[in-house]
């Protein structure tokens, strides 16, 4: 009988799934769901993975060492989505790997139909990560503090930490995810970190300092007369900068 | 000013400084930027008080013609005492209603300018607002947009004040402020003002990640027509001197791992499109020229848009017309720089200018049928290149991949080749995806099918609906109406 693990929706979770499967069933069928997304099937045994560190560390050093490190951050991004196979995938990329000779190339191995999809969910995080990394506005808070609040799709705040750590070291900022309710908080001088499980003040979120308004204006005003009239292409600027966006830009609120 | 009067009591120190082999910095101190708010403050008497947000609205609004607003070429990583990095793709931040991406605070430093170019909306004989910023003003708005993630760094163009070389001076003194003072480490374009002394330019090189000298038009002759006080040989030369300066640079990084690195993104210009009757052909040529004989990162071309009425300027038929040149130009410009294609294999004397229906490639692929089709599985990666529909990552994907499986066509949509074009020129495991007949024509009027669809005759179906103005005397009229069945004979009119 089909052996489906359910994690939750966390690195931990799914690399903790993942370690499950590969130890019980490497050699036949398993699966992979997310808890609170489960399509009842037939035939299946379903069972919940006790979700430790030292699983998802264990796995984490398997593939870095049997796929290398690429294929490392492909999986991890992969794992960051919103797709609810995503476990599945890597598990059957894991499984593909093993036939090759050389099993880092495992993801040029596009003809493959579970790699295909392994590569397509790792290019859409990071291709929405870069996509926050342009698109996110701070403002500052009457304490100075930079604040920033995102709707992503796939949990990109991992992917984006280490960019705006070393973009403004010396400032304290926050990025605030609303899908997942997860705050990445920096302090000036230190590493960034996840803060899981709070809750927003929103009243203390919208105090803004003195001089952020003023900017703001001025970056409205900048926008507007950067712009050419004669060349104006609103179809083009809504490719580039999907509406989905727009809503926590400074320069379109 | 101080700095450019060689007898007021800075500008001695400063010019013996500059006139010193081989400096790579000459330190501005608090006191001059205090001599320097004095200066200012008396320039701005003459303009009134002005607000910052008047001041950047001028001063944006001026810059906005410039195209080059990338940050890219310059992977550079916060030393952790300031703000900022770099990295090696650039980052847009925003786009603007016209479509183009917002990158950069793109501002002139001012808009006062002694040069009477006839298409510029700065030139000194026609009525507009005037402004200039101070170095402060300008790190401030800097920093301050950058630190709200709003920028990637900053543009600084300027319009001539007083003198070429007191206008670099200018540039020179904020770009000094901003990444010695305010410590930005974000990425900063300057332009490097023609006819500027040489010392000048290199300083300032060496605070700046892309320089950049405009060409403005594509021939000698017609910047002689309308730009009257910049010459051809005023350009080049600073970019002949940033090219040999940053070879230099290269050479003496490699050998002292500290050396400041100048100008490491390198250099780009760009050229007016349209204003002057110059040919597809020839501008692709110069762009060419560029690249290869300067080592320019990028050519940027801008289709003219008439900002003045002068009697040497073209009254233009459609912005629309221009637009698509200009898009058709920068298609060409990846094919010389991505995908080792040549201005000679694009266009000839016969056929000068771009067709305006199908893009360079495929134009290309079209005359060249004999090449294809291609087998994927095969193919060298060079070839791959040439395919439509087949671009940069693709071809290296599919190089990948096949040594470890045989492609088909589902494969290669998956790694995101265009089928709809690349179906007629390629092979998967010797066949075409459909029966396609290897016949100019065909292809062509399937590939103005811009829908995608399976090319006519694949279905089984030979025939088709006949309509009242099929194939009937579209040559005489030569209307360009993109109607869903088109005559045979219709393509002639496209194809070069």
């Amino acid at each position: 009988m089909k052996q489906i693990y359910i994690c939750h929706d966390t690195i931990t979770g799914l690399y903790s799934a993942l370690y499950d499967a590969w130890k019980e069933n490497r050699n036949g069928e398993a699966g992979i769901e997310l808890r609170g997304k489960t399509q009842q099937q037939l035939f299946c045994e379903y069972r919940e993975v006790a979700e430790c560190e030292t699983k998802a560390l264990a796995i984490e050093r398997l593939i870095k060492r049997y796929m290398g490190y690429n294929t490392y951050w492909d999986v991890y991004h992969a794992l960051l989505s919103d797709d609810p196979v995503k476990g599945e995938a890597v598990f059957h990329m894991m499984q593909e790997a093993r036939n090759l000779q050389d099993s880092t190339k495992i993801m040029d191995h596009l003809s493959d139909a579970n790699v295909a999809k392994v590569f397509e969910l790792s290019r859409r995080v990071s291709n929405e990560a870069h996509v926050y990394e342009e698109f996110i506005r701070f403002r500052e808070l009457e304490n100075r503090v930079l604040f920033s609040e995102i709707s992503p799709k796939s949990q990109v705040l991992t992917c984006i930490g280490d960019h705006f750590a070393d973009r403004f070291p010396l400032e304290n900022w926050i990025i605030y995810d609303r899908t997942h309710h997860v705050f990445l908080v920096h302090h000036a001088g230190k590493q960034w970190k996840l803060v899981w499980g709070e809750k927003l003040d929103e009243q203390a979120a919208l105090k803004t300092s003195e001089s952020q308004k003023e900017y703001e204006r001025l970056w409205k005003g900048f926008f507007e007369s950067v712009s050419i009239k004669e060349r104006e292409n609103p179809g083009l600027q809504r490719s580039h900068l999907p509406l989905r966006y727009r809503n926590q830009m400074t320069e379109f609120l | 000013m101080p700095f450019s009067d060689e007898n007021s009591g800075y500008g001695i120190f400063f010019w013996k400084q500059l006139k010193k082999p081989n400096v790579c910095a000459i330190i501005l101190t608090e006191q001059t930027f205090a001599l320097w708010k004095g200066w200012c403050i008396d320039v701005e008497k003459i303009h009134k008080e002005m607000t910052l947000y008047e001041k950047l609205e001028i001063l944006s609004d001026a810059a906005k013609y410039d195209v080059a607003c990338t940050s890219s070429g310059v992977e550079r990583r916060g030393d952790g005492t300031g703000m900022g990095n770099c990295s090696r793709a650039g980052i847009c931040h925003s786009f603007s209603a016209d479509g183009r991406c917002i990158s950069l605070l793109k501002i002139l430093f001012t808009n006062e300018c002694i040069y009477d170019c006839k298409y510029c909306v700065n030139r000194s004989s026609n009525d507009v607002r005037r402004a200039s910023f101070t170095p402060d003003e300008v790190c401030t708005l800097t920093m301050e947009f950058y630190r709200r993630n709003y920028i990637e760094g900053l543009f600084l163009s300027s319009g001539i004040l007083e003198s070429p070389d007191r206008t670099m001076e200018l540039l020179y003194a904020t770009l000094y402020k901003l990444r010695h003072v305010c410590r930005f480490q974000g990425y900063i374009h300057v332009k490097a003002i023609p006819g500027a002394d040489q010392r000048l330019i290199r300083l300032t090189g060496f605070l700046a990640d892309r320089m950049s000298v405009n060409m403005e038009l594509p021939t000698a002759e017609s910047l002689r027509l309308l730009a009257p006080h910049k010459s051809r040989k005023n350009i080049l030369a600073p970019m002949r001197f940033v090219q040999e300066k940053a070879k230099e640079n290269r050479q003496e990084v490699a050998l002292y791992r500290n050396m400041p690195r100048f100008v490491p993104a390198g250099q780009s210009t760009q050229m007016i499109i349209g204003a002057t009757p110059e040919t597809d052909y020839q501008i692709l040529n110069v762009a060419e020229a560029l690249y290869k004989k300067f080592e320019l990162k990028r050519v940027f071309y801008s289709a003219f848009v008439p900002v003045n009425t002068d009697i040497s300027l073209p009254v233009p038929a459609g912005q629309g017309a221009s637009l698509l040149r200009e898009h058709r130009l920068y298609q060409a410009d990846w094919l010389l720089r991505f995908y080792h294609f040549e201005a000679d294999e694009l266009l000839d004397e016969v056929n000068p200018n771009f067709n305006v229906y199908l893009d360079p490639k495929c134009c290309w692929a079209l005359r060249h049928l004999e090449m294809f089709p291609v087998e994927v599985n095969r193919a060298d990666y060079r070839m791959l290149l040439r395919v439509p529909g087949i671009g940069c990552k693709s071809a290296l994907r599919i190089v990948k991949a096949r040594r470890l499986g045989n492609l088909k066509f589902e494969d290669l949509k998956k790694m995101g080749v265009v089928l709809k074009r690349a179906l007629y020129f390629v092979t998967c495991g010797g066949r075409m995806l459909y029966p396609v007949r290897m016949d100019e024509d065909y292809i062509t009027r399937n590939l103005l099918n811009t829908a995608e669809r399976v090319p006519e005759g694949a279905d089984g179906m030979t025939y088709r609906q006949l309509t009242l103005f099929d194939d009937l005397s579209w040559k005489e009229t030569g209307s360009t109406t993109k109607g869903k069945a088109r005559g045979k004979n219709e393509a002639d009119i496209y194809l070069p």
